[in-house]
């Protein structure tokens, strides 16, 4: 084993003893990941390969999580839909990143009129419920999954901007700042190697849970059938074609989907949770 | 007193050129989109005269900007256009189904803000503690459910399997005539009319859906009322207060007076977006409330109803943000003046 490999596993062991609910979300979210790159190969059928003398059959030996309107096998559309959670999650949480993380570091820097505007629309979009926001836009703008993925990407920009801007205004006055404007280094400079490994803490501990939100958005999307359509495997639109069914006893249509969002959505908030105790200490010793 | 009326015109001199942003905005989205309600409107063997004449009618081939101002000066006067689907005007129709989202959103939040608040207090008088890690564990579910997961979930055990809960369809069953019109909320008019069999019937249908909206509000009240107690319970005041001697019951209670302001700021927000969250729910259990239809508006493309129901939410928004704000000036008059 390698020096680099025996590190990064003596990191695993620290982390499962620092925060075991970090742990185990980091399981779930490596097992999804791995389902998702392994999909073809582990699922028993083609996703949107329809028997149609086998529509709606319960779980049984042949379909091992039976079959759907369609007579498409619901275990092989599950497995498939964790590559659209990633698919989606992941674009969207790097546009939130790499467009958030910037304006917030110059906003808080710069200040003027830039961070006022910046600061005023982000307000303004704190005022529409993000779900019907992202609904307009995307059925305004062209059902697409590319139109699905940037315009909840757009809507992580805020989030991102705001927590990096609070942290700049923070540290901006601090002495190893001050010592560096001094010194006479030039702004990018400052910004970006004196500044941006110092900020970025609080945006990092959010991924996971931005994560969450971007997969939850994104089958909420899908279930009221925006963006993405039926046939496709993914979940949120697997749930609204099981969602007929729930009154009439076919549970699986939607529940196997359903469980598996919500696994995936648990795993990232508990590896959130985790990365916040691990970053921030401070609000797990406090008040004994 | 004077410091609450200065509050309230500083929120609406700041209000109008937000809901001014959010006119232009809907206004150009639903316009900058491919989707043409023109179309649907003429049907598909409609000839071009036809098409012209629609255009017309609706003002359509003006340029953006006449539109744009010709709207604006309307919605100044209360006219928020008319619907293309129903014809009918599009102020009336949202008033119309707004009580029944207000009855589901306002019951729910109660619900789950009394339930996530107690408990996040609760979890944070001992860290770690068997209820801590009870509590934590269940607001991760219920940060883990999507909203429209959770809807299905509930109504299959508690419909489906159970045959405890009345069909997730509409509000009232339809073999109870609806109460008269007062409130319209079917509970309240129900009981004002004194109809014990419908309210009965009303309060049934309302069980499932506030449920889903209490468990979606309760899990981030929960979390982020137990950081708030912790940072508070850390406090110097808090730990002198301790030495001091104080007993528990005073310590709990400077501990809550001090978590208060930010937990109604924290819960203002996460009410917002609750508004959201009931289109779906709406739709699922048909509800027929406002989130519904300008949900069904935006996916059918009209227009005039997409700009007023999202003009309404914003209004909606930043009367909660107001309301919250006057809450903390009762509890914290210092508050006032550190906003400045």
């Amino acid at each position: 084993m390698s020096v680099h490999a025996q590190v990064w596993h003596l990191r695993v062991i620290a982390l499962a003893r620092a925060s075991p609910t970090g742990a185990v979300g980091l399981a779930i979210m490596l097992g999804f990941a791995l389902v998702a790159l392994l999909a073809p190969l582990i699922a028993p059928y083609d996703p949107v390969k329809p028997f149609t003398d086998h529509v709606l059959v319960e779980p049984d030996a042949r379909f091992l999580l039976g079959t759907d309107g369609n007579g498409m096998d619901v275990l092989s559309r599950t497995l498939h839909g964790a590559r659209y959670a990633y698919g989606i999650a992941i674009p969207v949480l790097l546009f939130g990143f790499l467009i958030g993380v910037p304006i917030g570091l110059y906003a808080g820097f710069r200040g003027g009129w830039f961070d006022e505007i910046t600061l005023r629309v982000m307000d303004a979009l704190r005022v529409f419920p993000s779900i019907i926001l992202a609904l307009a836009i995307v059925s305004a703008t062209g059902q697409s999954l590319a139109n699905v993925v940037l315009v909840i990407g757009m809507l992580d920009v805020p989030v991102f901007a705001r927590l990096v801007r609070a942290e700049v205004l923070a540290l901006r006055s601090s002495g190893f700042v001050e010592a560096a404007i001094n010194a006479g280094n030039p702004t990018w400079r400052i910004v970006l190697v004196h500044l941006f490994p110092n900020c970025i803490r609080g945006a990092m501990a959010q991924m996971p849970i931005r994560m969450a939100w971007a997969v939850r958005v994104s089958a909420t999307l899908a279930f009221i059938g925006v963006g993405i359509q039926a046939p496709t495997p993914e979940w949120g639109a697997m749930i609204r074609q099981g969602a007929e069914y729930m009154v009439s006893g076919e549970w699986w249509v939607a529940i196997v989907p359903g469980f598996a969002l919500v696994i995936l959505i648990i795993g990232f908030s508990m590896f959130g949770d985790g990365l916040e105790e691990l970053l921030d200490p401070r609000r797990n010793t406090s008040s004994r | 007193m004077l410091a609450i009326v200065q509050l309230i015109l500083r929120r609406l001199m700041l209000a109008l050129p937000i809901l001014f942003g959010v006119l232009l905005f809907t206004f150009m989205l639903v316009r900058l989109g491919d989707s043409d309600p023109v179309g649907m409107l003429a049907g598909p063997t409609a000839s071009e005269a036809e098409i012209a004449a629609i255009r017309a009618t609706y003002k359509l081939d003006q340029p953006l900007l006449a539109q744009f101002l010709e709207y604006a000066r309307r919605v100044a006067h209360g006219d928020l256009g008319t619907s293309w689907l129903s014809n009918r005007p599009v102020l009336t129709e949202l008033l119309q189904r707004l009580p029944a989202t207000l009855e589901l959103v306002l019951v729910g939040s109660a619900l789950g803000g009394f339930l996530g608040v107690w408990s996040g207090m609760r979890a944070a008088r001992s860290v770690n503690g068997r209820f801590d890690q009870l509590s934590r564990l269940l607001s991760l579910f219920g940060f883990g459910m999507p909203t429209i997961f959770l809807g299905l979930a509930l109504i299959f055990v508690f419909f489906f399997v159970l045959r405890w809960a009345p069909p997730p369809m509409g509000r009232i069953d339809l073999m109870i005539t609806a109460p008269p019109v007062i409130t319209g909320s079917y509970l309240v008019d129900a009981l004002l009319a004194r109809d014990l069999e419908a309210a009965w019937s009303a309060a049934g249908r309302m069980v499932l859906p506030c449920s889903v909206v209490a468990i979606v509000f309760a899990a981030p009240m929960l979390k982020q009322t137990r950081a708030i107690a912790l940072d508070v319970r850390a406090s110097d005041y808090v730990r002198y207060a301790r030495t001091a001697g104080l007993p528990h019951p005073m310590i709990e209670r400077i501990v809550w007076r001090n978590s208060a302001v930010p937990i109604i700021t924290y819960g203002a927000t996460e009410l917002t977006a609750l508004f959201g969250a009931a289109s779906v729910l709406e739709l699922i259990f048909s509800w027929g409330g406002v989130s519904q239809f300008g949900l069904t508006a935006i996916l059918k493309a009209d227009f005039a109803v997409v700009q007023g129901y999202v003009l309404m939410m914003s209004a909606i928004a930043m009367l909660v943000f107001a309301l919250s704000d006057l809450l903390v000036l009762k509890l914290e008059p210092r508050a006032h003046e550190a906003g400045r």
